[in-house]
């Protein structure tokens, strides 16, 4: 059974992937080694796992204006999010994120957490500003 | 989006492709966030260094180079992520990245962009005036922005800050608007702050449990007039640990001369208490780990003239003990000012490395420089920068000035 999340805000194109869902905030700085993707803040309750071509799911956005050119790199990297959910956000992950093409959404109507896992495969619909868990 | 006949002309790339990029991108960020309009801005602060672009930024850079791109406005840069300093061994950026970052350099200039590489612009390069627009491209900056000069600017991360300085805009929406600085978040000082780090510490209380960039803390009780490296540790703590872009400090902000003022009829949210016991906790709450070669860093951001007058004073008669290293890192102009002081004689002296145009957690191949050295612990009397630095894989401790300056120079870990 497929359950829809609506959101408040959201760019880009559709996608489908699978969800890496974050209990905290993230930052590209912080928490990412952005030569390998994978998440390498100590205690972080992603710690050790890759974003390459996942659809991350954060509740909030911690710092910082790295995002701004960051995912950009990513991609050319090939290391890149599929695309960014988030709860709150802050400018610089609508910044980078454009720079890079990258689907993002802000804010939801359900509790995003409490209905997607990671694992999940989810669409986003940035025009109808929708999220399917599917 | 409402855009004038010149914005039009821009988007339909009659004054360049450069331009109508620019403009572009900026329409989209602020559709997002419903902006009517742009914004006339007078100064832009851009980030770029080879570190955070990647050959992806870098690429992207040089088609606005190659086409020889102007900013419409004075534009200074951010601290970068390398020192260009060879008798430093112990941070050597990778020779490759090297280059890189210098055609960084030579292409930001080209651009018409006063490569002055600091993170405290606003207490060494540009102070705008209460209801200025501005685009600032670095946290720390744009939350003294907003705070202490009540200047108005959102985060502009990455080609943000870059697209303003070109068309001398930026979208209006978040800190732009009146309705949106208005405090949301009520902060009741009853702790002494004696140390800048202190300053730092209630950022952290107050940014942690509230990320959120919409938020707004109103801080009461603020008993001493607060000097602006007080401030600068403050925001920039608040900036990274809540992703918040604006505080007031009843009394002292100019956005905040009562508290009524200040919150302009929104309604706190939450109300915070911090007392000495708060700070405390903050500070207990760090744990070292096992580790033979540690440092102390004095940074992020980085230090204006009187804090490396006050560390000069601190490190005078004083060494570095084995096992340690201790670096501060500071912009170009206050590195040359605290040469001719002596302050950095003094500094250097007790065996500490003064960086100059960088911020320690920017630096090019930490990750490696980390791994190399075999450094386990960073302790810093900065909040913020015991937060940014942890992709590294640092164990981070926030400790007193007095107590990092100790700590450095006996190498006991406490």
């Amino acid at each position: 059974m497929s359950r829809v999340i609506h959101v408040l805000r959201a760019w880009g194109r559709s996608v489908e992937g699978e969800a890496l869902a974050m209990k905290e905030g993230f930052s590209p700085r912080y928490d990412l080694n952005r030569t390998t993707g994978t998440i390498t803040r100590i205690g972080h309750s992603c710690e050790g796992q890759s974003i390459r071509g996942r659809i991350l799911v954060i509740p909030t956005s911690k710092g910082g204006v790295a995002g701004g050119w960051a995912f950009y790199d990513l991609l050319e990297k090939g290391i890149a999010p599929l695309a960014l959910v988030f709860g709150k956000l802050n400018p610089v992950m609508v910044q980078g994120a454009i720079l890079a093409d990258m689907p993002i959404t802000e804010g939801w109507t359900e509790d995003a957490l409490a209905l997607i896992r990671t694992g999940d495969r989810l669409r986003i619909d940035p025009a109808g500003r929708e999220i399917t868990v599917l | 989006m409402q855009l004038t006949a010149e914005e039009l002309a821009m988007l339909h790339g009659e004054q360049g492709e450069s331009l109508k990029k620019a403009i572009a991108f900026q329409v989209e960020v602020g559709r997002f966030f419903g902006a009517q309009r742009l914004v006339p801005i007078t100064n832009a602060h851009v980030m770029g260094d080879i570190e955070v672009m990647g050959d992806a930024g870098f690429g992207f850079l040089e088609g606005f180079a190659a086409r020889k791109a102007q900013c419409r406005v004075p534009t200074d840069s951010n601290a970068r992520c390398m020192h260009f300093d060879d008798s430093i061994e112990c941070l050597r950026p990778d020779p490759a990245e090297e280059g890189k970052e210098r055609r960084v350099v030579s292409m930001l200039r080209d651009m018409r962009i006063a490569t002055t590489d600091t993170c405290i612009n606003y207490q060494t390069v540009y102070q705008p005036k209460l209801g200025e627009h501005v685009a600032w491209g670095d946290t720390g900056t744009v939350i003294y922005a907003n705070s202490v000069f009540g200047a108005r600017t959102n985060y502009e991360g990455g080609f943000s800050s870059f697209a303003a300085a070109m068309t001398g805009r930026t979208p209006a929406y978040g800190f732009h608007l009146e309705e949106v600085r208005r405090g949301s978040i009520a902060v009741e000082l009853r702790a002494t702050l004696r140390d800048l780090a202190d300053w730092g510490a209630v950022g952290k209380i107050v940014g942690h449990p509230n990320q959120d960039y919409l938020a707004v803390p109103v801080f009461e009780g603020v008993r001493d007039m607060p000097l602006s490296d007080a401030l600068k540790q403050l925001g920039a703590s608040l900036a990274s640990y809540g992703s918040m872009a604006m505080f007031h400090l009843v009394g002292v902000t100019p956005e905040a001369p009562t508290a009524a003022a200040a919150f302009g009829g929104r309604e706190a949210t939450s109300k915070i208490v911090i007392t000495d016991d708060d700070l405390e906790a903050v500070y207990r709450s760090y744990r070292f780990a096992e580790g033979a070669a540690n440092v102390v860093v004095f940074s992020g951001p980085q230090l204006s003239i009187f804090e490396m007058q006050d560390l000069a004073a601190r490190f005078a008669g004083r060494k570095v003990a084995g096992g340690m290293h201790c670096f501060v890192t500071t912009n170009h102009a206050i590195y040359s000012d605290a040469e001719r002081l002596g302050y950095l004689a003094t500094l250097r002296s007790a065996g500490v490395n003064v960086l100059q145009g960088v911020c320690f957690y920017l630096l090019q191949r930490m990750t490696d420089i980390r791994a190399e050295n075999g450094w386990t612990n960073l302790v810093s009397n900065s909040a913020k920068l015991v937060n940014t630095i942890t992709a590294h894989r640092f164990n981070t401790v926030l400790r007193r000035t007095a107590d990092c300056v100790e700590i450095a120079c006996t190498g006991k870990l406490a």
